[in-house]
């Protein structure tokens, strides 16, 4: 049983109440996924403005996300429990005054993602759909696991942001977070796993150097001139990914959104780094 | 004929004017050999920087591998490091330091105030405001070799030293400094607050790097961005080279500088256009990389003393110098992880400034 | 005649588009060797024809000629080496020396990129010299005294070799000192050295003391104009500052002087004529 009070928050100003919130809001995208997963779609009746899945959302108002969260359209929906990021300590205090419970999420690896999704089921009522959820995605994790087994762990790098024709202002997955979790699942060996941050921004030097065999670039969206940014990493022919030709596009929402979705993001990995194991 | 008495009557004061004239003789050559020794000293320094700083590294390379022909490129890392990552960086380096150096000279000069820097202006806050578009908006449209986040960069520094330039100058009659500064000083309020609502509505990543570009880099992995912006440096450079003597004058004052032949609307000009080319130039290749400006040229001062025919040239080599050493420091003090280059030349420049305020009081 | 104004007007025009004379028909000529005073009340345009006199400004109307020659069909490098001009304070930007500050007036002899050669420090030298200020060379013009810093501005405009040289107020800011010192130096100058000048100044005494010739303006017009005794009387101070004066030679001082004994009787009177 995940712990409480370990990476995620909760904060209960008042008694447990009897009943599970019927009216929840979610400013955090990851989070609101997760609650329509366990079933608790019919109880949220606010998310934040960045929220795309599942389709359902989109008929749901908009109150605000990290930024910018509208306190006042919030209130007006009179909730009993707001889903907020762990910042917005602010926005949490003026919660409480009005006597609303708050849980607030941290950015962490597929552990916390897994530990969020347990927390949520038993604030909301859907403990035994939560567990049934969290044993699916761990069995799809281990599938996954299976597949790749006994085959070299290549040296991957997951890149998620950078100058669009350039190879400037990148930003790559770091040893911490996510993206290095489902790399690890998929049977990749993360070439920054020793920086123990979510993000790196590597120098050109540090990429030629640290020599990746594969790279993976993941987009919400296709990037809409693929073969300029094909061609950027032309200018690195020493790195053996782009020497033979594994340098991937993996474009979709699942794939940078830390929810129930990620075992979609695992697989995806799967496929592109071993993709003899999909055959 | 001629008595003893004429004769000595004019000794003396041939000996005396054949004394003021071997002083005057000096001081002449004085003048040309101290420019010429001072301007040589400092590129001699920007050469050596610039030669012994693709040799260090984060990583570990062999020269001897680099540049070993038998060795197909494709394949050579080691040579890869040096040429692709290394060389370029510190080429991008000593020319955005020698841009910004010199641009800082000249808008000080223009100015009339030690303090102005090549951002005064607005020109790079216009620079970010078109960088931020790029990166909110996902501009994905490249020109030839320039790609968009550069590309925007230049359009934004044109477009806000062209409004300046409007708004201080009323047809032919010369600049008025003081609605020069304002005019700076107003579009960079403007500009700051363009930006702050640009990261606002912009997402996690998008404002990374948006933060990211706002602190300097010359990593460019290669040589096209800066061929991009050669032409753009290369005509700023060459007016540079035409406004040493006038901004003498110009320092001294515009009716003083007017009454002794200087076309003062013109030398504004020139010196305003120059200076705004390379600081957008260098702002679009690098991001803008604050201090360079104010501490290369105070501290060439402190050495050469105001001259701008010695100030100008010896700013512009040790600006390079300096910025390719930060760079040097930027990449290596706590390698493998970097710190922004703007953070290394602040870190410098903050405590150079306490320092000259503590001198000075 | 070096430099003289035919009908020369000058207006400027604020924001709103109106116009304000500076300058209406003024006409006069300055004769070589002469030390001429311009001499009138804040906005009586002295400044203005000064201006006008070095190049700075065009006028609206009439002509400058130097040397017979307009001054608008010569270069300004050209002006340059014939008129110099002591601005009434110089505030440079930078810390220069005082010896920088003399060859800086060498710029209009000098070619776009040439330096200074060997007569062009002679000639700095000897302006420095001529001032007084060759023990200064190489001490910070910043840190010098008021009198010291005038005396090198004049310098720099001697160094110019100027036929003409024009001074705005050239000791309006400085202490009395200061100022006997810089018009002992001037009146030197004019009469050991034939340097011929023409000085705006709104000190009556200093005029008195120094200016053979006076011009006395008013409004943008000149109100008399010739030989400092013939010009300078009780009716011509009461014309142009309203106020009653007594002005008599004085035997110790060797000049004319200017005592203010009270306001007009008819300050109306006095103003409307």
């Amino acid at each position: 049983m995940a712990s409480l009070y370990g990476s995620a928050h909760l904060q209960a100003p008042s008694p447990a109440p009897a009943r599970a919130p019927q009216r929840i809001v979610s400013l955090v995208p990851a989070l609101t996924e997760t609650l329509f997963a366990i079933g608790a779609g019919p109880q949220v009746v606010g998310v934040s403005s960045y929220d795309q899945f599942p389709p359902e959302v989109k008929k749901l108002p908009q109150v605000g996300a990290l930024l910018d969260p509208d306190t006042e359209r919030i209130l007006a929906l009179r909730p009993d429990l707001v889903i907020t990021y762990g910042s917005q300590l602010n926005a949490e205090a003026q919660f409480a005054r009005a006597g609303i419970r708050t849980y607030s999420y941290r950015h962490g690896g597929i552990a916390t993602v897994l530990e969020s999704l347990r927390d949520l089921a038993m604030l909301t009522g859907h403990r035994a759909d939560g567990e049934r959820i969290a044993r699916d995605l761990q069995a799809r994790f281990d599938a996954v696991r299976a597949r790749v087994r006994g085959r070299r762990r290549l040296r991957t790098m997951v890149v998620f942001e950078h100058d669009p024709g350039t190879l400037r202002s990148m930003f790559v997955s770091g040893g911490i977070g996510f993206l290095h979790d489902m790399l690890d699942i998929a049977g990749g060996e993360d070439v920054f796993g020793d920086v123990k941050r979510e993000s790196v921004q590597p120098s050109m030097e540090t990429l030629i150097s640290r020599a990746p065999e594969v790279i993976v670039e993941i987009r919400g969206n296709l990037p809409s001139n693929i073969d300029a940014e094909r061609r950027a990493w032309l200018a690195l022919t020493t790195v053996p990914a782009v020497k033979n030709g594994r340098v991937h596009f993996l474009a979709g929402e699942y794939l940078v959104v830390p929810g129930p979705r990620v075992a979609q993001g695992v697989e995806a990995f799967a496929r592109t780094l071993h993709p003899d194991a999909y055959r | 004929m001629t008595s003893p008495t004429d004769a000595t009557a004019h000794v003396a004061p041939a000996t005396h004017q054949a004394r003021e004239r071997r002083h005057a003789t000096r001081g002449a050559r004085a003048t040309r050999a101290r420019i010429a020794a001072t301007v040589g000293a400092f590129g001699a320094l920007a050469f050596l920087t610039c030669l012994l700083a693709p040799l260090v590294g984060s990583t570990h390379i062999s020269l001897v591998r680099a540049f070993d022909r038998s060795i197909p490129f494709a394949d050579n890392v080691d040579a890869q490091i040096f040429f692709v990552a290394r060389l370029p960086r510190v080429l991008a380096g000593a020319l955005v330091g020698a841009g910004l150096a010199s641009a800082g000279v000249v808008f000080q000069a223009l100015l009339r105030n030690p303090l102005a820097d090549p951002f005064t202006l607005g020109v790079s806050g216009g620079a970010s405001v078109g960088a931020m578009l790029a990166i909110t908006f996902g501009l994905s449209m490249a020109v030839g070799p320039v790609s968009p986040v550069p590309l925007a960069t230049l359009a934004g520094a044109g477009a806000a030293a062209l409004l300046v330039y409007r708004l201080a100058t009323a047809a032919g009659r010369a600049m008025s400094t003081s609605v020069l500064l304002l005019a700076g000083v107003t579009l960079n309020a403007f500009f700051s607050a363009v930006i702050m609502l640009l990261q606002y509505v912009s997402s996690f990543t998008e404002v990374y790097r948006a933060m990211r570009w706002l602190m300097g880099d010359l990593d460019i992995g290669g040589f096209a961005p800066v061929i991009a912006v050669l032409p753009l440096m290369a005509i700023a450079f060459v007016l540079f080279a035409l406004l040493p003597s006038a901004l003498n004058q110009l320092s001294v004052g515009s009716d003083a500088a007017a009454s002794r032949g200087v076309d003062v609307a013109r030398v504004q000009r020139l010196a305003f256009v120059s200076a705004s080319l390379a600081t957008s130039g260098s702002v679009s290749l690098a991001g803008p990389i604050g201090f360079v400006g104010i501490v290369v040229p105070h501290l060439v001062r402190l050495i050469v003393g105001v001259d701008h025919r010695v100030v100008l040239p010896a700013s512009a080599l040790f600006g390079a110098a300096f910025l390719v050493g930060c760079d040097l420091v930027a990449r290596t003090l706590f390698s493998p992880v970097e710190i922004p280059l703007g953070i290394v030349t602040a870190m410098i420049g903050g405590p150079f400034f306490l320092w000259l305020l503590v001198r000075r009081g | 005649m070096p430099l003289s104004a035919q009908h020369v007007s000058y207006s400027y025009t604020s924001r709103r588009g109106t116009a304000s004379f500076a300058l209406r028909d003024v006409s006069l000529a300055i004769e070589r060797g002469t030390l001429t005073g311009l001499l009138g009340p804040n906005g009586c345009g002295k400044t203005t024809l000064l201006r006008l006199l070095a190049g700075i400004l065009r006028p609206h109307a009439g002509t400058v000629t130097l040397d017979g020659r307009a001054l608008s069909d010569l270069s300004r490098r050209a002006v340059a080496r014939r008129i110099a001009v002591v601005p009434q304070e110089t505030h440079p930007a930078f810390d220069y020396t005082a010896i920088e500050m003399v060859l800086m007036g060498r710029h209009p002899h000098l070619g776009v990129f040439e330096l200074e050669g060997p007569r062009d420090f002679d000639i700095a030298h000897e302006a420095m010299v001529s001032t007084g200020t060759d023990h200064l060379g190489d001490r910070a013009y910043m840190t010098l005294s008021g009198g010291e810093k005038q005396r090198v501005i004049i310098a720099s405009a001697l160094a110019q070799q100027p036929a003409v040289l024009l001074l705005d107020e050239p000791t309006a800011s400085l202490d009395l000192g200061y100022q006997v010192e810089i018009a002992s130096l001037l009146r030197q100058l004019n009469r050991e050295r034939s340097v011929t000048m023409v000085m705006a100044t709104h000190d009556l005494n200093l005029a008195a003391s120094i200016c053979d010739t006076l011009v006395l303006m008013r409004d943008g017009r000149i109100q008399s104009y010739g030989a400092t005794s013939d010009v300078l009387d009780s009716d011509a101070v009461r014309r142009l500052y309203g106020v009653d004066a007594d002005v008599r030679f004085h035997d110790d001082a060797g000049h004319l002087v200017v005592v203010p004994v009270g306001p007009a009787p008819s300050a109306v009177e006095g103003r409307t004529r």
